[in-house]
């Protein structure tokens, strides 16, 4: 019987086997699935294992997510609360660089493995490879040395840092931050993570001029991933678009696998990798909040033929689900990947 | 020479170069350019023009919004020091994070924008309670409130601007005060603005610009005709 990790090797030789892999990013829906709060739900690594199995079992797509939620990692780094909703994702409340000296200060950990605040994602790691290992591929979300700074100490000083603050003050946030990506990377790989979600938002030209890009996101990406090398590996700008940088990532950095954003043409991300690499055809998920099944289908319909007609080496996606997103959408968007992905002519 | 002024500081602005910007606002004052004319002739015509290549769409990034913005913020609040007279205030805006929100970014861009424009801005910050929306956009006559939401469950929480319309409403304050939003979800979505009963909604912070001094023109003309 053909596994969802057969899927995912044939489709990055450019071939299909029953249909294209189709990865579901449903995070918060666990606690729903468990009749949980999402701060209870996110509290134990077993709930969202079980909760992933289940998922992956009634909806039948291809991947489950060891990912709790992206503030984890400014966790492992000392933040001490976080915020929960009761309808979407948890958030950092308190960032732990307040001020440029903080930076001075901050401590990679030593041993991720071994730091409380991995337990419980080592714990869901464990479930998942001994359920599903193999089988399945199981997904860890790491943010960039680029991007990580956003969690640490939001999103508007680390842009005034990166745009006008001192040069010293940035590169050092960023060796840290690299630093502590070098070995977050190693402790999923050995608590058996297969894919390797590499989020560098602030690596897409939606975010940054293409100079910066050139400049300081390639020599990052460089630096984080050269250690631990790029089996597995993902390149995800998150929400922003992808193509303008695609090209200059497989060239410079060498990475197998492409995340283009919900905004990007998935056509055209597809002739720019050109047989390079793997890409996805990733929906705009929060549409999915509000159509009807047969607009899902349509939309889905329109992506995976879209991506087919330039090569096989393709796969479906969505990007962070919001959690009101109705389950008869879920399934229709599942289901219409699987039916378009098949055959190259749809 | 106010030509030449112009066109440097706009290249510097694209080029998101502050230290360039300043230094060609600085040398133009010393060279007998008006603090006046520096504001009106350079910086709000620079915005306007970079408003008008988003609208065409002119591709752009938030690096470039954040430094227009502060550009435009910091020259102005420069210049206004040296003013002869105190320039007149075109409008009132409050401006938040919803409630369960707690990102900055985008609300820092817009409010940076909004006082380079003459318009007074009242920063209520992140996690913002609807009520406290309505009562400070009244204790300061406030003609927009705009709210920021950057996850889609502050973007279409019921506590949110969907609260804010719901106290417009029911206080009868509708003519008097627009509501506006914006973040990552309603770029996603074009029409959620029309979901959470928005007035109007702005693709990225420097758009808001446009969309906020049509909804401050609207309300003086409603005052204009209620007497």
């Amino acid at each position: 019987m053909t596994t969802s990790m057969d899927r995912l090797a044939a489709a990055a030789n450019g071939k299909i086997i029953d249909h294209i892999p189709v990865f579901c990013n449903l995070l918060d829906q666990g606690a729903r699935e468990l009749g949980l709060s999402i701060e209870d739900y996110f509290s134990k690594g077993e709930h969202v294992a079980e909760a992933q199995i289940k998922m992956q079992k009634k909806f039948g797509h291809d991947n489950v997510w060891s990912l709790f939620y992206v503030g984890k990692e400014a966790e492992l780094f000392g933040c001490k609360k976080i915020r929960y909703a009761t309808d979407g994702p948890p958030n950092v409340e308190d960032y732990i660089i307040q001020n440029y000296t903080d930076i001075e200060c901050l401590q990679v950990p030593d041993d991720l493995s071994a730091h409380p605040k991995f337990a419980e994602t080592a714990k869901c790691l464990q479930i998942l490879k001994r359920e599903v290992g193999g089988k399945v591929p199981i997904c860890a979300y790491l943010t960039a040395s680029m991007s990580l700074p956003a969690i640490l100490m939001g999103m508007e000083n680390w842009m005034e840092l990166l745009m006008i603050g001192p040069v010293e003050v940035r590169d050092l946030l960023l060796e840290k931050c690299s630093d502590f990506f070098r070995k977050e990377i190693e402790a999923y790989r050995n608590a058996g993570a297969d894919i390797l979600v590499y989020a560098d938002p602030y690596g897409s030209t939606d975010i940054i001029p293409m100079k910066l890009f050139k400049d300081l996101s390639l020599k990052w990406m460089k630096r984080d991933l050269e250690p631990g090398g790029l089996n597995g590996v993902v390149y995800y700008v998150g929400g922003a678009r992808l193509n303008s940088v695609a090209d200059e990532v497989i060239r410079e950095v060498g990475i197998h696998a492409y995340y283009p954003g919900p905004l990007d043409d998935v056509t055209e991300s597809m002739r720019i990798i050109n047989d390079r690499a793997l890409c996805a055809g990733v929906i705009n998920d929060i549409k999915l909040l509000d159509w009807t099944p047969g607009q899902v289908r349509e939309e889905v319909r329109r992506i995976v033929q879209g991506g087919l007609q330039v090569n096989n080496k393709f796969f479906f996606g969505t990007v962070v689900m919001p959690y009101g997103i109705p389950e008869e959408n879920i399934k229709a968007m599942i289901l219409a990947a699987k039916e378009f992905g098949r055959t190259t002519d749809g | 020479m106010l030509d030449d002024v112009i066109k440097a500081y706009n290249e510097a602005v694209l080029d998101t170069d502050r230290t360039r910007a300043l230094q060609i606002v600085s040398d133009a004052v010393a060279q007998g350019v008006s603090p006046e004319d520096i504001v009106f002739k350079v910086v709000i015509p620079g915005l306007d023009l970079m408003v008008k290549a988003l609208s065409e769409g002119f591709d752009t990034n938030l690096a470039q919004h954040f430094m227009t913005s502060q550009i435009a913020a910091n020259v102005t609040e420069k210049m206004l020091e040296l003013f002869q007279s105190p320039p007149e205030i075109i409008g009132h805006v409050v401006i938040g994070s919803a409630v369960g929100d707690l990102h900055t970014l985008g609300k820092r861009i817009v409010i940076g924008c909004l006082k380079a424009q003459m318009i007074e801005v009242i920063d209520l910050g992140v996690n913002v309670p609807a009520e406290r929306f309505v009562s400070e956009a009244l204790a300061h006559n406030a003609q927009v409130i705009g709210v920021s939401a950057m996850m889609v469950h502050t973007a279409r929480g019921e506590n949110g601007a969907i609260k804010v319309r719901r106290l417009l409403k029911e206080q009868g304050l509708e003519h008097k005060i627009k509501l506006v939003v914006g973040g990552a979800p309603f770029r996603y979505d074009p029409e959620l603005y029309k979901v959470v009963q928005a007035d109007a909604w702005a693709e990225n912070g420097v758009s808001a610009l446009k969309v906020i001094m049509d909804c401050i023109q609207e309300v003086k003309n409603n005052d204009h005709e209620h007497g």
